[in-house]
């Protein structure tokens, strides 16, 4: 990607198109994250870290952390089982089924999280689908409450964001020639070998999108895990939600709010950048 | 650059208020001994927006009519009429606020609102003990009640004590409140009430007894839900079998829509939940206001307002609506005491309820 071009956008007059969204990204995310920042570093008596330490200090806090990681990684992994295979037959399915399977795919969004959230809670119930079929093959000897637990929680979120994995592996699948693996085929390479060493490597940069999508979307989720966990399982946006609505405590919404937003983005970055050495090992 | 729209629309509303407050001040002026029965005033009231239906269909008809008004209703929140009366506090332009108890509190610590006097209001003479506070700050003008839904197809039998949800035949089938929703502080008292034995005036100060008896309930929770309408799904569907700490209100108008919900008196009592109203500290009209009041405590619309909405009127002198508890013992709530501890209460909620 770095070319001898790198520096030239700068000269490009192209590059002015970006001005009308840095602009507005400046001043509806960028200035007011600003604020947020100097809100949450404001004391009584000026400049002050201690909400961070108080935050950080207290082990409950810690496990409101683990909560949020745990289910936007569940989430997260739940999506790629899913989604990586689903994008593979997207992208090589025929014309119309891949129009069938695009819409199929992209028409849910327009529903709203509210909406999926009270059909999971049908979904889930102890006569629902879900516990009538773990009871009928006989996983179950009686229905058990999925509902309001952690695995209903990331069954119901990986349900919502699954689009977002799909489509970024989808859009660098259908780029990939299917010779490739035949050839590697021909020189004797296995089934597993070729895909580790050569489908795996050339899908990443999908792959990297769809994790980096999926997962900085359900490690920030409010409406999903209020409805289909409830009150009883906090995550940091839950926590924040509150701090705002109900205690009226801006400084430790916006300490919140700091620390979601510095473990997400370096949880991204870090994860991108350590896909982007492995695949580049891999080649 | 040009004003924003955001600075515009506030400025349209500052004009608005402007107006308003103007306009109030030269009626004030003009019609000075004689002015409730003066032609053409008008009376902001501020509430909650699902104030709004009974505020048009019942109160104001009535006020309108006695004082030749016009009433002019705000719905918004408790928290937000706050707001307003704090940003116009040398200028009010609301003249009555209609908010929950617990916001009344800080608004009476920053000096927002006027008390109410028998002189003023002579149908405060009228009203049940308990329900005039803080020397006549404000005054509760309805009691929604607070007791037990059930889905009647799920039980066969009704609940009859608030300590039927620990019964363990009920593992995971109870539905609580947030102890962030205001009906939520129930449960919590009624547990320190259960477990003390202590009178419920003194057991809702034994906090530390009410949570170690509450997080017995955990068995038997299905979820503490902050979304109301979840709950009221859950139930109706069949999946919860009660909602512990239910509002009348809430409850009875599903009932009446025709769905599988009741709800239950228990022996105990039942809790009055906070509706409060008072006057605005130097807002216009005060008199009207008063007279506002008056009319809304009064036994005119005190016996359609508490049918309406399914409560208890708190005008002694008003038969209790059909259907409604008629001589269950009715616990009060220390809204102060709440108050200054509310936010502890939730840290601790969130460590002892969690999964």
């Amino acid at each position: 990607m770095t070319t001898k071009g790198a520096a030239s956008p700068w000269r490009d007059p192209v590059a002015l198109l970006a001005v009308p969204a840095v602009l507005y990204l400046l001043v509806v995310y960028a200035f007011p994250l600003l604020w947020l920042f100097m809100k949450s570093l404001t004391g009584p008596t000026g400049l002050t870290v201690q909400p961070y330490v108080s935050f950080l200090s207290d082990p409950f806090n810690w496990r409101i952390v683990g909560n949020t990681l745990r289910v936007a990684g569940w989430v997260t992994l739940v999506c790629f089982l899913i989604g990586y295979p689903a994008a593979f037959a997207l992208a090589r399915a025929g014309a119309l089924l891949q129009i069938v399977m695009l819409v199929s795919i992209i028409l849910p969004l327009s529903i709203g999280a509210v909406v999926k959230a009270f059909a999971w809670q049908i979904v889930l119930r102890r006569d629902g689908v879900v516990a009538q079929l773990l009871v009928g093959v006989g996983i179950w000897d009686e229905p058990q409450r999925l509902l309001f637990t952690e695995t209903g929680l990331v069954l119901g979120a990986a349900n919502i964001f699954l689009p977002f994995m799909i489509l970024p592996i989808y859009s660098v699948v259908k780029l990939i020639n299917p010779r490739l693996s035949e050839a590697g085929a021909t020189l004797g390479a296995t089934p597993l070998y070729r895909f580790t060493h050569v489908t795996l490597p050339l899908t990443l940069p999908g792959v990297v999108s769809g994790v980096a999508f999926v997962f900085s979307m359900s490690v920030s989720m409010f409406v999903i895990p209020s409805l289909l966990i409830g009150d009883r399982f906090q995550t940091l946006s839950t926590l924040m939600g509150r701090s705002f609505l109900l205690m009226r405590n801006e400084q430790l919404g916006s300490t919140t709010a700091v620390i979601l937003l510095v473990l997400a983005v370096s949880i991204v970055v870090g994860s991108t950048w350590l896909a982007r050495r492995l695949g580049g090992s891999a080649t | 650059m040009n004003k924003s729209p955001t600075t515009r629309s506030r400025t349209a509303v500052l004009n608005r208020r402007t107006i308003l407050a103007a306009a109030g001040a030269a009626t004030a002026a003009l019609a000075a001994p004689r002015i409730l029965h003066a032609q053409g005033k008008e009376l902001v009231v501020g509430g909650a927006a699902s104030h709004k239906g009974f505020v048009e269909t019942i109160i104001a008809p009535v006020v309108e009519k006695k004082f030749s008004c016009k009433v002019v209703f705000e719905g918004s929140r408790s928290l937000v009429n706050l707001e307003k009366m704090q940003k116009n506090k040398d200028k009010q332009y609301l003249s009555v606020v209609m908010m929950d108890d617990p916001v009344m509190i800080p608004a009476v610590a920053e000096g927002l609102l006027a008390p109410l006097t028998a002189a003023k209001v002579p149908n405060l003479a009228a009203l049940k003990p308990g329900t005039i506070h803080m020397d006549g700050m404000w005054c509760n003008y309805l009691q929604p009640w607070l007791g037990i839904a059930y889905n009647p197809k799920a039980m066969k039998t009704a609940p009859t004590s608030w300590a039927d949800v620990y019964d363990p035949k009920y593992k995971g089938r109870v539905i609580l409140p947030s102890l962030q929703n205001t009906e939520g502080l129930a449960n919590l008292f009624m547990a320190a009430f259960l477990a003390t034995g202590k009178p419920m005036a003194e057991a809702q100060k034994d906090i530390d007894a009410g949570f170690k008896k509450l997080v017995t309930i955990k068995p038997n929770l299905l979820t503490a839900y902050t979304q109301m309408p979840q709950a009221y799904n859950l139930l109706e569907q069949g999946e919860g079998f009660m909602i512990s700490s239910a509002i009348s209100q809430v409850a009875l108008e599903r009932k009446a829509a025709g769905a599988p919900v009741e709800i239950a008196v228990p022996k105990e009592g039942i809790f009055a939940m906070p509706s409060g109203v008072a006057l605005v500290k130097g807002g216009p009209q005060p008199e009207l206001a008063a007279g506002y009041i008056n009319e809304m405590i009064g036994p005119e619309i005190q016996a359609k307002l508490s049918a309406a909405t399914y409560s208890l009127p708190t005008n002694k002198d008003t038969p209790v609506p059909a259907g409604a508890p008629t001589n269950a013992t009715i616990f009060g709530i220390d809204w102060k005491f709440v108050a200054d501890n509310r936010a502890d209460w939730v840290k601790r909620w969130d460590r002892d309820m969690a999964m």
